[in-house]
């Protein structure tokens, strides 16, 4: 979770936006977070790039918590 | 990264990039003694990896797992390679035409989703440069199923173009007119003059001119480029 949430605050930051101090699973990529698709295309790369999966091949991934699992499930 | 590097208008654009400075990462189905040769003179600059692009369900494992690594950053992307497959339309072969849609469309498809996704791990600017064919503009007999092919990179590029520019990621293609290589050999004499002519100079397009017309695209003099068709084709008319 700790590498999720610099991976997002990254994106964040390059963003010209605040960073958040934590996550949660109910957290929405898109409504809480304010990930747009082109955010997410860059948060799939560098969560492949580290973690070897690619989150989103198998369909719309909404929240964090489905990230986490899908993470989990691969490991 | 350029597809088709090993012969014709390929090794004169892996040629032009290397002997700008840049490296380039050359993707081929075979290999060729002048690409070797490219090789051995600018050692630190070329890595080729053989790769077959009608394979497309293979690029993500064998070019960006196995071969490269998603840490592995990339600045260009060169849509280079091409399958010819000229008929007249009532000839059609399916199994010849899913062949060319394959390495022409496809995999160009595979490779640029690769490529933006590597760009954007990385925060490159990077160019994409996709080969297309007069014959998109211009009809030519026994011409239809491959223009067609290009025709589906042009769209594909202006709206690559405009999905990820605000990330600073440019598309463009590059329209060759007819060329003196590899993929014009099956024209005898009169046919190639015959297209020759229906061009303002009267003359084969220059690799020379499109390969250094591609180095232009890919560096920061074209940072305000994208979603463009750029003709370098003797003026067809």
């Amino acid at each position: 979770m700790d590498k999720l949430l610099d991976i997002i605050n990254e994106i964040l930051e390059t963003k010209g936006e605040e960073k958040i101090a934590s996550l949660t699973d109910e957290m929405s990529l898109r409504d809480h977070i304010g990930l747009d698709s082109l955010d997410l295309a860059e948060l799939t790369a560098v969560i492949e790039a580290e973690f070897g999966i690619d989150v989103f091949e198998s369909g719309i991934v909404n929240t964090i918590g489905e990230v986490v699992t899908k993470l989990e499930l691969t490991q | 990264m350029l597809t088709g590097a090993s012969k014709g208008l390929g090794i004169e654009i892996a040629k032009s990039i290397v002997e700008n400075g840049w490296n380039v990462i050359a993707i081929n189905r075979s290999e060729s003694e002048e690409l070797k040769g490219l090789q051995n003179k600018y050692k630190e600059q070329v890595r080729i990896i053989q790769f077959n692009l009608e394979n497309t369900s293979l690029i993500k494992e064998t070019i960006f797992k196995k071969e490269l690594g998603f840490k592995f950053p990339i600045h260009g992307l060169i849509n280079n390679a091409a399958f010819a497959y000229d008929d007249i339309v009532t000839n059609i072969n399916l199994e010849h035409l899913q062949k060319m849609y394959h390495v022409n469309v496809f995999s160009p498809f595979v490779l640029t989703k690769y490529v933006i996704r590597n760009m954007l791990m990385h925060k490159i600017k990077g160019s994409i440069i996709h080969l297309s064919s007069v014959s998109v503009h211009t009809g030519y007999k026994g011409l239809s199923m491959y223009a067609s092919t290009k025709g589906a990179l042009e769209a594909f590029s202006k709206n690559t173009g405009r999905e990820w520019g605000q990330r600073g990621i440019r598309s463009n293609c590059l329209v060759a007119g007819f060329m003196e290589t590899g993929m014009s050999s099956t024209l005898d004499e009169s046919q190639k003059n015959r297209i020759y002519n229906r061009t303002s100079m009267k003359e084969p397009t220059s690799k020379k001119s499109v390969a250094d017309t591609i180095k232009f695209l890919l560096s920061d003099g074209a940072c305000s480029i994208t979603g463009q068709n750029i003709f370098v084709d003797s003026g067809t008319i």
